[in-house]
């Protein structure tokens, strides 16, 4: 069994509303697939439709090739880590391993050998007789993992698995999820709003918003390629401003005016609207003195300098009105620019993208 | 610009300073609050205590004290344990609570699931009837079981029968109630983890929902029986005469009449008998819930309480 | 993944239950009021179909309701007994809901053990207290007597003679404080507790003394508790009978309850009882539609907010 998931055209409505607006996806076996989007983008929503726990209003989720419209959930060979854990409170750790494999009839003796491998597995050997509540958030989470995967699903569905888990555990927990989903082989659908958590661990991400998929990409492409604004400014922090098309000449070789100043996007192809956006990463965005002159250069002003610690991050007012945000990594030497200082800001054509579509992008805050 | 005050004037303005901060101190709590609360505990719990203190008095007087002496609980033909009326009574009382019990209890924990999941027609009307009875005054209800009994249906006529049933009319609001608050506070999280496992819904009602439920249960009994066993009213209403008497109609009957220490001593095991049921439902309730930690403790369900 | 008869099946013998022992004795009062008495066996036949009613004893007992009429005493004693009983409740209650539930720190898990005792101490057993406590010779009437406490509440005009006992309608609202501040003082305490601190510490901060903190941002929030408090023990008073019969059983202190139980006791005339209950129960719904009405108006103010 591949594990491989389908979704065609699948909506959700909740009364009036449809929280699932008909979206296309396809998930083939052993993958690491995240569906990443805001809180209340249909994410949940579509991960309870694989697991049964919601009908679809219309489409078809396909698991390995067969429909599962009159399936009900516990006979789906798909198993779910919830974002609450819904560890059984009134049994032992044991128990709550074991509780799938009774169901299934497995042998005493079976059950037994499975749960200790699945234990050593989330690495929570020797902790059978605890009970949920004696435990912290971290091995909660190991248990119900434990739970999900003893039972050999083809696809494990995980609903924001980290969120209750402080910074330090939730970047060791997602280094091992990835390990794990890698030695276990099977296909790991992973629902998060957290876009850093997507980049680490994917395969591949679905950008969701509105109910609908705005992207399905490796997590290189969707960063460094997003299709829409959206995707753009979800994705890590981005530069968007406003710009005028100038010349069309295909995918790299437009030419935009941004106020008064004329820029060349070596990324991206314009749409067929006048107006459109740019986008460029801070971290792309290099400051020059001020006065230097060349292609893809406006002056500008500091606005504020702020300290991160492993870089410093800079608001730079351009002089065509705009804020752009200006990442320099802290490579250990003085990073010289202070609030006020006039600079000139060089966006490389090779990392300024013009954007297809103005889409709906979230507020930027100030 | 500095002022100088003299030394005089410096210390009257301390200590007159010191006195309004002691009466108008802002993170001090106003001295009359916790004058009145602990008065009134003392008015609330006091007198019961006398009442109870009165019934191991050795003579006949409930305000001269002579004695400690336990002739009114046992030991000759006046005391609880001798006289065949209170005996009987205590009896009726201990009958009533332990049917109506086994009687509300599953009837009120099916119709608190059910009216908690139930989303067709007929769920608000029905929700809406099982709060009637918990705002409805009982003479009303007692009145209207009477007339159903006594005049109209006399096929069961006023008698401990009816009085059993009348007991689990008004208990089984109680028990929705109570079992309600669990059920909110579980969430539907459990089942659809045991049905993602493979349970099916039967087995996921037995292994996880309802033992989950158990500890709202056993607090629900605990409640049944403590307020069935002081019910007054409706077993006054539906009451066959001397047989069908419980404890409550006893002190009623004696208290206009002349009580005597009897009754105190009646009422006093009824009393103890309550207090045992309550702390028992109670301790039961908490070795249940161990080992759960936030959603599941009683905090928990005690803030899902509603109505 | 549940079947999807199964939640109302699980509520259908709870449902047939109530349906069957309190939603057809309701109507039975209904139709036993609007009925008539079988003219040899005095007993009451009652009415089931509307068309059939008889108002005739209905119409009776309403003008005996109104001033004037036999049972207008008791009416208008009901109404004053409720009202102050309340106003004391709340007087007593609210003070105390308050501390335990904003001062009380160390102390609070044994005010609410000691607040939730009397619900499982028999109503009548705590009547029974006073009762001893109040007959000659008893603790309080001798402290009562002997700091002339007793002489004084006679000049005042509270009581009619210095027997505490004796068909006296301020015992009888005492009792009535006494057996029911309990469950209003719980449901203010809940209500109180709910009342999130950082309102009271914004309010504070903007420069209200502690007593304008109270007044504009404890009081009204604690709006919905008081009036369901209230409710909660306003409408079993209004049906109680027990209390008076209890601690004076005199005729100077009946309430309408007594009025409904003498005609299913007394002299047995369960027509004219039921009928007094109808009216009893209009009034008393009446009550309740007010209050849902007025807890709508303040949530509706809350979401406003």
């Amino acid at each position: 069994m591949a594990g491989e998931v389908q979704l065609i055209d699948l909506v959700k409505r909740f009364g009036d509303v449809a929280a699932v607006d008909g979206i296309n996806l396809e998930m083939p076996g052993a993958e690491f697939f995240s569906m990443l989007g805001p809180s209340g983008c249909g994410k949940t929503t579509t991960l309870r439709m694989i697991a049964g726990f919601e009908r679809p209003t219309e489409g078809q989720i396909l698991l390995d090739g067969s429909d599962m419209q009159f399936t009900p959930p516990h006979k789906r060979n798909v198993n779910t880590v919830f974002q609450s854990y819904a560890l059984f409170p009134h049994m032992n750790v044991n128990d709550n391993v074991a509780f799938g494999l009774r169901r299934q009839k497995v042998s005493k003796h079976d059950i037994k050998s499975r749960v200790a491998e699945a234990l050593e597995l989330v690495q929570l050997t020797g902790l059978e007789r605890r009970k949920p509540g004696q435990m912290s958030g971290g091995q909660q989470q190991r248990v119900a993992l434990a739970r999900a995967l003893v039972l050999k699903p083809a696809v494990l569905l995980l609903d924001e698995p980290l969120g209750a888990l402080d910074a330090k555990l939730r970047k060791q927990l997602q280094v091992e999820l990835k390990a794990l989903q890698q030695q276990v082989g099977i296909t790991f659908v992973y629902v998060t709003h957290d876009q850093e958590e997507a980049l680490t661990m994917s395969d591949r991400i679905a950008v969701m918003s509105n109910g609908k998929v705005e992207q399905v990409a490796e997590p290189q492409e969707v960063y460094e390629e997003p299709k829409t604004t959206f995707v753009a400014d979800f994705l890590g922090v981005s530069n968007l401003m406003d710009a005028t098309v100038l010349t069309r000449g295909g995918e790299g070789h437009t030419r935009v005016k941004v106020g008064e100043f004329e820029l060349d996007a070596g990324r991206g192809e314009a749409g067929v609207e006048s107006e459109t956006k740019i986008v460029i990463r801070p971290e792309r965005v290099r400051l020059e003195d001020h006065g230097t002159t060349g292609p893809n250069r406006i002056p500008g002003m500091v606005e504020r300098p702020v300290y991160l610690g492993n870089a410093m991050q800079l608001l730079v007012r351009l002089a065509s009105g705009d804020i752009v945000q200006v990442l320099i990594q802290n490579a250990g030497e003085e990073i010289p620019y202070k609030q006020g200082d006039p600079v000139t800001v060089y966006m490389p054509a090779e990392a300024l993208r013009v954007l297809a579509d103005t889409g709906t992008a979230p507020i930027e805050a100030a | 610009m500095t002022t100088h005050a003299s030394a005089s004037e410096r210390q009257s303005f301390n200590a007159w300073s010191r006195a309004r901060g002691w009466l108008g101190n802002p993170w001090g709590r106003p001295r009359f609050l916790p004058a009145i609360t602990w008065l009134y505990m003392v008015w609330s719990i006091v007198p019961v205590l006398i009442a109870i203190q009165f019934s191991f008095n050795n003579s006949r007087s409930l305000t001269a004290w002579s004695g400690y002496s336990t002739r009114w609980y046992w030991g000759n033909v006046y005391s609880v344990w001798g006289n065949t009326g209170l005996h009987s009574a205590l009896f009726q009382s201990l009958k009533l609570a332990a049917a109506d019990v086994v009687i509300a209890t599953p009837l009120g924990v099916l119709l608190a699931i059910g009216l908690a999941r139930w989303r067709g027609r007929g769920a608000g009307s029905s929700n809406f009837l099982m709060l009637f009875p918990l705002i409805t005054p009982e003479i009303v209800m007692g009145v209207s079981l009477f007339l159903v009994f006594g005049h109209i249906f006399t096929v069961i006529h006023t008698s401990t029968l009816a009085q059993i049933l009348g007991h689990v009319t008004f208990s089984i609001s109680y028990v929705v109630v109570i079992v309600r608050g669990r059920l909110f506070s579980i969430g539907r999280q459990y089942e659809e983890a045991a049905a993602d496992l493979g349970a099916s819904w039967w087995h996921a009602l037995r292994l996880i929902l309802l033992p989950l439920l158990l500890p709202a249960i056993i607090a629900s009994i605990a409640i049944t029986f403590a307020i069935s066993i002081d019910d007054f009213v409706i077993s006054y209403y539906l009451s066959c005469g001397g047989a069908c008497d419980t404890v409550p109609i006893i002190i009623y009957s004696t208290a206009r009449g002349g009580p005597q220490p009897s009754t105190n001593a009646i009422a006093s095991i009824m009393v103890f008998i309550t207090l045992i049921t309550v702390v028992a439902g109670y301790l039961l309730y908490r070795v249940f819930t161990r080992g759960e930690s936030g959603s599941g403790s009683m905090t928990g369900d005690l803030a899902a309480f509603d109505l | 993944m549940y079947p999807k008869w199964l939640w109302s099946s699980f509520s259908l013998p709870g449902v047939v239950w109530l349906v069957l022992l309190f939603l057809v004795p309701m109507y039975a009062v209904i139709g036993v009021a609007f009925g008539s008495v079988d003219p040899i066996l005095q007993t009451p036949l009652p009415a089931w179909n509307p068309l059939d009613w008889n108002i005739g004893w209905m119409d009776q007992v309403l003008h005996e309701l109104a001033p004037g009429g036999i049972y207008w005493a008791a009416v208008v004693r009901t109404l004053w007994y409720v009202a102050i009983s309340l106003a004391l409740c709340l007087l007593i209650g609210y003070p105390v809901a308050y501390y335990i539930s904003r001062h009380a720190h160390r102390t609070k898990a044994t005010l609410l053990i000691l607040l939730i005792l009397p619900f499982w101490i028999s109503y009548l057993m705590r009547m029974l207290a006073w009762v001893n406590l109040l007959s000659p010779g008893g603790y309080a009437d001798t402290i009562l007597r002997d700091t002339g406490v007793s002489r004084l509440a006679v000049d005042l005009g509270l009581i009619t003679q210095t027997n505490w006992l004796s068909g006296q309608s301020a015992t009888v609202i005492l009792a009535l404080v006494y057996g029911y501040i309990p469950y209003l003082i719980l449901p203010l305490y809940a209500a109180l507790d709910r009342i999130d601190k950082s309102h009271l510490e914004a309010a504070r901060d903007l420069g209200a003394s502690p007593f304008q903190a109270f007044l504009r941002v404890t009081l009204p929030l604690s709006k919905t508790g008081i009036l369901g408090g209230s409710v909660l023990i306003a409408l079993p008073m209004f049906g109680d009978y027990y209390t008076p019969d209890v601690i004076s059983s005199a005729p100077s202190t009946t309430m309408i309850g007594n009025q409904i139980d003498y005609y299913f006791h007394g002299g047995p005339q369960p027509t004219v009882g039921a009928a007094i209950t109808v009216v009893l129960s209009i009034f008393l719904t009446i009550m309740m539609g007010y209050y849902i009405w007025a807890v709508r108006q303040a949530s509706k103010q809350l979401e406003t907010l």
